[in-house]
């Protein structure tokens, strides 16, 4: 299970409270450039959230998520500018044309699974690349594709967050109804139908389970995901770069999923500060971003052969040794 | 009521079941063979993952032809498997909980529907624990519980038995003979333990190269010169 099914307890409830205070003073001490690089990093927690639930619930491989992020974030931007509606609604439009996208995109995986499955995701995110940089973001423009000629007009930022500490702030809420809604799926019917697909599709079967209902479910789900994280990110920089979907960065995000721990809540988060958080830390040290890439692909090594649970798994790992250290120590000491 | 009339089933140039034809209708009814007879050929004929070649199946009056896989759980059809298919990720409830998610209740609240199953087994106090952390023999007792949750109509077993110790497997012949007085479902008990099928099954059929040599009460069956020169020594070992 991605996350775990133990019961709240007392503790849960001190760690939401730190939460919260962190949330409201955290943003308030960072600086632009980190206020813009953590807003990046919420989005793309929950597009990595969108991976992680395919590939633990299922063990299946998409490769056109980010792609879906850029779906997203265009009917997110177009129906803002055209409509002028709230930014709730844009985000949910947004993040409901990824679902059927992505329901689409699901569609081979009735059929095919592993190597296959990922080769035709990957192909369905290269489409999307061609579509977007053929197109390009709505910004104000007219007509059908909202392109402007003149100036590129920004998107309109929710009514609660103008700022971009308020606007962190928003999105980590954003992020966290992610989480909630993956784990009311997870711990309810679907999760319990998506464990015996995975189990095998004989146990499915033999249990009644509706294997292609759960499937499309899941990927309309996951798809849902990676169109919000895509609002989320049109909402925080204002308009998306055409050139900034392309189908590598859907492998990027595959794999710095696995490198984050695709079995975990944590992971994600992981994947997210991977993603933005460690290039601008390069960058506040003036060394090339483009080296994180080769540490990445060496973090992607290290987790496939040593660490299947990713950064997240061995965190925990770590935690229980630390635990059990200075557990031993207490009693030593008694 | 399983009614079996004249199925074929043809793997390539492998014939799993050859014109069989049976009417079983005793509660608990046993199905021997040697391996490669097509006993799981016949369960998984019955649960819809193999098309017959040829011929027809009914289970209590209705013809499977008319029931698509997935929803022969909900019309009552159970099973079990030769390798064990209990999910890892699930705690035992919860996989009690994923077959009732699809099959019919009664209305019954499902909290008490799962105790109910796993109390059946003997699994109760392992109700929050993980599939993963359960050993064989919890393993193929959280199958059953799986299968008679939910208004079973027939219970199919495919060598629950196997590789049992000698407690267990006398655990699992109690739970056997109680299932039909348990849910009401008819029984159908794969096994190459003939103790567990005599103290079990009324009747019994044995296959042997997809076609059955004998059926009957399961005393006469298993004295039948033809089954015991089909097990060759099997019965033979048995016997002293
Ligand atoms: N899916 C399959 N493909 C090809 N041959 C099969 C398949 N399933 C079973 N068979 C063959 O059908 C025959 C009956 O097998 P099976 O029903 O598994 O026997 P058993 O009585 O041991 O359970 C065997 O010869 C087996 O090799
Ligand atoms: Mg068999």
């Amino acid at each position: 299970m991605p996350i775990s099914t133990a019961r709240l307890p007392l503790r849960a409830i001190a760690v939401c409270a730190g939460a919260l205070l962190a949330l409201y003073f955290l943003p308030a001490a960072l600086s632009d450039y980190w206020l813009r690089a953590l807003i990046s990093v919420t989005a793309l927690t929950v597009a990595s959230l969108s991976v992680s639930l395919l590939f633990a619930q299922l063990g299946m491989v998409s490769l056109a998520q980010y792609g879906l992020l850029g779906v997203g974030g265009w009917f997110a931007l177009r129906i803002s500018h055209g409509l002028g509606v709230p930014f709730e609604l844009a985000l949910l439009t947004g993040g409901i044309a990824a679902a059927l996208v992505g329901l689409v995109i699901g569609l081979p995986a009735l059929r095919m699974r592993g190597l296959y499955l990922a080769i035709v995701t990957l192909m369905m995110a290269g489409a999307i690349q061609v579509l977007i940089s053929a197109f390009g973001f709505p910004d104000g423009g007219s007509g059908i594709l909202g392109k402007s000629t003149g100036t590129r007009m920004m998107m309109a930022r929710p009514l609660l967050a103008q700022n971009d500490e308020a606007y962190l702030r928003y999105a980590i809420v954003i992020a966290g109804l992610c989480y909630l809604l993956v784990l009311a799926h997870v711990r309810g019917r679907p999760g319990r139908a998506w464990a015996m697909i995975r189990r095998s599709e004989v146990c499915a079967l033999a249990g009644g389970v509706d294997i292609t209902a759960y499937k499309v479910r899941a990927f309309a789900l996951s798809g849902f995901l990676a169109g919000i994280a895509g609002g989320l990110l049109a909402g925080g920089v204002g308009q998306l770069d055409a050139s900034a979907f392309p189908a590598s960065q859907s492998i990027m995000l595959f794999a710095l999923t696995i490198v984050g721990g695709a079995y975990s809540w944590l992971g994600p988060i992981v994947a997210g500060l991977l993603l933005r958080a460690f290039p601008a830390l390069l960058n506040d040290f003036r060394i090339d971003g483009n080296i994180a890439t080769m540490i990445f692909g060496l973090g992607l090594l290290h987790a496939l052969i040593t660490a299947p649970r990713g950064v997240a798994g061995q965190l925990a790992d770590l935690v229980r040794t630390v635990r059990r250290l200075v557990g031993g120590k207490r009693k030593a000491e008694s | 009521m399983i009614e079996i009339d004249d199925v074929t089933v043809q793997f390539g140039g492998v014939l799993g079941l050859n014109a069989l034809t049976a009417n079983l209708a005793e509660p608990v009814t046993g199905l021997v063979g040697p391996n490669g007879a097509g006993k799981t050929t016949l369960i998984n004929v019955l649960s819809g993952f193999v098309q017959p070649t040829k011929g027809r199946v009914r289970v209590d009056g209705r013809d499977l032809k008319d029931i698509p896989i997935r929803k022969r759980a909900a019309f009552g059809l159970r099973r079990t498997f030769q390798n064990e298919q209990i999910v890892e990720n699930l705690t035992a409830g919860d996989n009690v909980a994923a077959v009732l998610d699809n099959v019919p209740t009664d209305g019954q609240p499902r909290r008490l529907l799962i105790d109910k199953a796993l109390d059946f087994v003997g699994l109760l106090a392992r109700r929050d624990t993980p599939g993963r952390d359960l050993n064989a023999y919890q393993r193929r007792m959280l199958e059953i519980a799986r299968a008679t949750a939910g208004l079973p109509r027939l219970i199919m077993m495919d060598e629950p038995g196997a590789g049992l110790a000698q407690h267990e497997s006398e655990h699992l012949r109690d739970v056997i003979k109680a299932i039909h007085g348990y849910c009401g479902a008819q029984v159908l008990l794969v096994d190459h333990d003939v103790d567990l099928i005599s103290a079990t099954c009324t009747a019994t059929l044995v296959l042997d190269f997809g076609s059955p040599i004998a059926y009957g009460p399961t005393p006469n069956v298993l004295a039948d010169p033809k089954v015991r020169a089909a097990y060759l020594g099997v019965l033979e070992e048995d016997a002293t």
